[in-house]
């Protein structure tokens, strides 16, 4: 299929059609109604239900305590080593999670974490405001990811 | 006392009250720059300071004179300095002799709409816009670096062979009109009952293509080309400095579009002033007054020109530079002295003194 | 005096043109040799955004190595990601199943006409004419909210897995992808009101970096900036792969060869892609998203070569695998790096300003170039 090459006929180049039409297509479109804008801190941008943004680890409801097996298939999961996980055993020999770092820096929100997460413990949640002052506060332990990234709020 | 008056004072505060004002038209034209180039691209604009943005000009401001000033080490440091002054005085001088509106009695003195009225103001405003120009060249070469010498090149082309052109496109209306001074051209479209735009329409169009050229704006806006020379002439400059070649750019706009509305959209003059039942257009239920009637319609005309520069900027490509050139000398200077010899028969065999 | 003249030439002016220049795309440096405004010569430095991709590819596993690969051509990050994962699954003999295929199929279209957006916006943009990028990045947008509700990002998607893909149609995704095509072509027609016919645009795209069909092959070119010289050469249609062979499309093909064609080449791209996602949308199968095979992915020993057609070009990757859960070398055959060579001959003799329209073109992506 030969795509169509145009030509400007002498009576359009002459009346300046084409840029007559140019002009009310941009004219048209300043009505408010076109306007896409959305004024971001001011309104909250919807997010997807799946987007994948801070991490959180989920505590059980009921009990409270964390869901975590300390199985460490998300720390082998993830692309950038960006995830450690403590464990020691119990007097029963399970494994239970003592500590638990992620460095959201380095995390490029891939979502290979959650995939391979077996319970619903590991979650990236719809948080997106993760804009800090330093580095080191990036690194989040496990007491700031069970309690989840808090949202900002702008005063302006 | 009288001559004091007459000759000193009035004129000074005339001369204050056009230079306040024209500041502040620039400033807000850099705001309704922003907020068209926005609206036609389905955005908001400046929306953060003051409400819907209207105190951004002064944030602007006030951030370009906090800005660094920084001067190039291999920059003439004395040239480059003067340059964007160079550039910016003509743009606001150009209004000495724009007429803004008829005159009016106060306090027993008539008073006009204009700082003087010089016998060859046309003239006077084309040797004036092309100081200008120098502005931009020195700039671009006293930066001594090569964006902004391509762009100082570039632009003196551009000057030379729009000059031409526009030069010519306005004789038409000078040849009707017989006259060079600017009160006199508007009074003679009040005569003639027409705006010149209707007997000079080719004349018109040539000049303001040239002048969107003169102020190189887009689509001719070569000089500062962003996506090919980065700023173009103005690439070294920052803070202040560069805020002035800002003010003038927007300042020619403003001159070039009201030199247009006096020499063929009738200045001050309503539409179809000779149309008795557009009467209401004097708008008198305003009581305002001729004078201030008058300077209304200009500034509604000059508003209206205004904003084809933007929209023609926010919807066309930019032209080529060799592209460019050839528009100048092949179409518009052709064309503006067909026009011209056109006129000139008409003028010889129609119209009678 | 003599040996002053050779060592100083006047008519020449050497002009680095990028790597912080505003229509470079990114962090591409062109050493230009000017006579006056004239491009005598052209030399590109790339290198500036190299990271190591390849090296990644050996020092993680096969799984792990897809999303890095998004961030190779950011703007096409599905097309990046449905190549390595074809290239995996022949290697490890693995089919995804067709529902999987056909969901990678819409994605993979709709993010070429996100890419096609992009470089419609970023082109008209070099050229001068700034509002058709804001109407380019609306349309965008609205994919781009498809894609976030889809797989919970926008732009670096990690969209698919080896063997299939992860996320499951979500509740709406027909509805709003068919409105979205529905209103797409008429979005196109405004592009093409404010540029197709525009007389500057004429002026300044046509007889502007013309490659011939011959010249072009030579080169390496793809995409659509070989069909734009009026060879028809699309990997959709030479060697189908996916399940593109089902759906019913044209390629367009140019005549000239000249910024022009390419530029109506891909708009006409645009409008086959939404009709590729039209059919597909209406004929998506039932059944699983994800083949069944073992989760640690280690393949057997060789090599493979699978490529497919991003919306830049030829897009391949050749992968040796040593058996291990690493490949022993990830070879990635990117269309833009290919594409970039013939800037030199297209902007010989041309204008300054026409360099931009030709980098602007030649639709090229730094992350890509350099990986």
């Amino acid at each position: 299929m030969k795509v169509k090459r145009r030509d400007l006929s002498l009576i359009k180049r002459l009346f300046l059609v084409d840029l007559i039409r140019g002009l009310k297509l941009t004219f048209g479109y300043q009505r408010p109604s076109a306007n896409y804008t959305e004024q971001y801190p001011k309104e909250r941008p919807k997010i997807a239900e799946r987007f994948r943004g801070a991490p959180r680890l989920n505590n059980d409801p009921v009990t409270g305590e964390t869901l975590c097996i300390a199985c460490n298939l998300c720390a082998l999961a993830c692309p950038e080593h960006c995830i450690e996980v403590g464990w020691e055993r119990d007097p029963a020999g399970k494994k239970v999670l003592t500590t638990y770092i992620f460095d959201v820096s380095r995390c490029m929100f891939c979502g290979l974490c959650e995939d391979a997460c077996p319970t619903p413990c590991l979650e990236l949640t719809q948080e997106f405001e993760l804009s800090l002052y330093g580095r080191r506060d990036m690194k989040l332990d496990r007491q700031s990811l069970e309690e989840g990234v808090q949202p900002v709020i702008y005063l302006k | 006392m009288d001559f004091a008056i007459d000759n000193i004072i009035i004129p000074l505060i005339k001369i204050g009250i056009v230079f306040g004002a024209l500041s502040g038209v620039v400033a807000l034209m850099t705001l309704a720059e922003r907020k068209v180039a926005a609206f036609i691209q389905v955005r908001l604009g400046p929306m953060r300071v003051g409400p819907h943005g209207i105190l951004q000009p002064i944030a602007d401001g006030i951030k370009l004179m906090l800005k660094e000033d920084i001067l190039p080490a291999k920059a003439d440091p004395w040239i480059f300095t003067l340059a964007p002054i160079i550039a910016l005085v003509p743009a606001f001088i150009v209004f000495a002799v724009i007429p803004f509106g008829p005159s009016f009695e106060l306090w027993g003195k008539t008073i006009a709409l204009r700082i003087t009225d010089l016998n060859i103001g046309v003239l006077y405003v084309l040797s004036i816009s092309s100081i200008g120009i120098l502005g931009i060249i020195l700039g671009g070469w006293a930066s001594n670096s090569k964006y902004p010498l391509m762009g100082a090149l570039r632009s003196a082309a551009q000057m030379v062979s729009y000059e031409v052109a526009l030069g010519f496109s306005i004789m038409g209306v000078l040849m009707i009109a017989g006259s060079l001074s600017l009160v006199d051209i508007v009074n003679k479209q009040k005569e003639f009952g027409w705006w010149f735009v209707f007997m000079q329409p080719l004349g018109f169009i040539l000049f303001f293509v040239c002048g969107i050229a003169e102020t190189n704006r887009a689509p001719f806006d070569l000089p500062e080309a962003e996506s090919e020379l980065v700023a173009g002439f103005h690439t070294e400059y920052s803070g202040f400095r560069f805020s002035l070649y800002f003010l003038a750019e927007y300042a020619n706009m403003i001159a070039v579009s009201a030199m247009a509305v006096t020499l063929f959209f009738g200045g001050w003059l309503r539409p179809f002033s000779n149309v008795a039942a557009l009467d209401f257009l004097d708008l008198n239920f305003l009581a305002l007054g001729p004078a201030l009637t008058g300077l209304f319609w200009f500034c509604l005309k000059v508003i209206i020109f205004l904003y084809c520069y933007l929209w023609f900027r926010w919807t066309w490509p930019r032209y080529r530079y060799d592209q460019l050139m050839k528009i100048g000398w092949q179409w518009l200077l052709p064309l503006a002295i067909a026009n011209l010899i056109v006129t000139a028969f008409v003028v010889l065999y129609f119209v009678k003194e | 005096m003599a040996e002053a003249e050779t060592l100083f030439d006047a008519s020449e002016l050497t002009v680095s043109m990028g790597p912080q220049h505003p229509s470079t795309h990114g962090v591409l440096q062109v050493k230009l040799k000017l006579d006056g405004e004239r491009v005598l010569d052209a030399e590109c430095v790339i290198g500036y955004l190299h990271r190591g991709v390849e090296k990644l590819g050996e020092a993680q596993t096969y799984g792990q190595f897809v999303p890095t690969l998004d961030r190779m051509d950011y703007i096409a990050a599905v097309s990046n990601c449905l190549g390595y994962c074809e290239t995996i699954e022949k290697l490890i003999g693995v089919t995804a199943p067709p529902r999987a295929q056909y969901i990678r199929v819409i994605m993979t279209e709709l993010n070429r006409i996100t890419s096609h957006l992009l470089w419609l916006g970023t082109h008209a943009i070099d050229l001068g004419a700034i509002t058709t990028f804001l109407y380019c990045f609306r349309e965008r947008e609205e994919i781009l909210k498809i894609f976030e509700n889809y797989c919970g990002a926008r732009l670096t998607t990690h969209m698919f897995r080896i063997g299939g893909t992860q996320y499951e149609l979500y509740e709406g995704f027909k509805e709003q992808v068919r409105t979205f095509i529905q209103d797409f072509p008429k979005k196109v027609d405004e592009y093409e009101t404010l540029l197709t016919e525009n007389r500057i645009w004429l002026d300044r795209t046509k007889n502007v970096g013309i490659i011939s069909g011959k010249d072009a092959i030579d080169l390496g070119l793809t995409g659509p900036s070989l069909r734009g010289s009026g060879v028809q050469w699309d990997l959709r249609k030479a060697k189908p792969y996916c399940v593109y062979s089902e759906f019913d499309f044209d390629i367009p093909i140019g005549e000239v060869g000249d910024t022009y064609d390419r530029y109506l080449v891909r708009m006409e791209e645009m409008r086959q892609s939404a009709r590729i996602v039209a059919q597909a949308i209406e004929k998506i199968p039932d059944g699983p998203i994800m083949a069944k095979m073992s989760k640690i992915i280690k393949p057997p020993v060789g090599d493979i070569y699978h490529s497919i057609e991003s919306p830049k070009g030829e897009l391949g990757y050749y992968i040796v695998s040593d058996g291990s859960t690493m490949a022993y070398r990830a070879r990635v055959r990117p269309p833009s790096f290919v594409n970039l060579q013939s800037l030199k001959k297209m902007v010989a003799g041309h204008m300054v300003a026409d360099v931009v329209a030709v980098i602007g073109t030649l639709d090229i992506v730094l992350g890509e170039i350099d990986r």
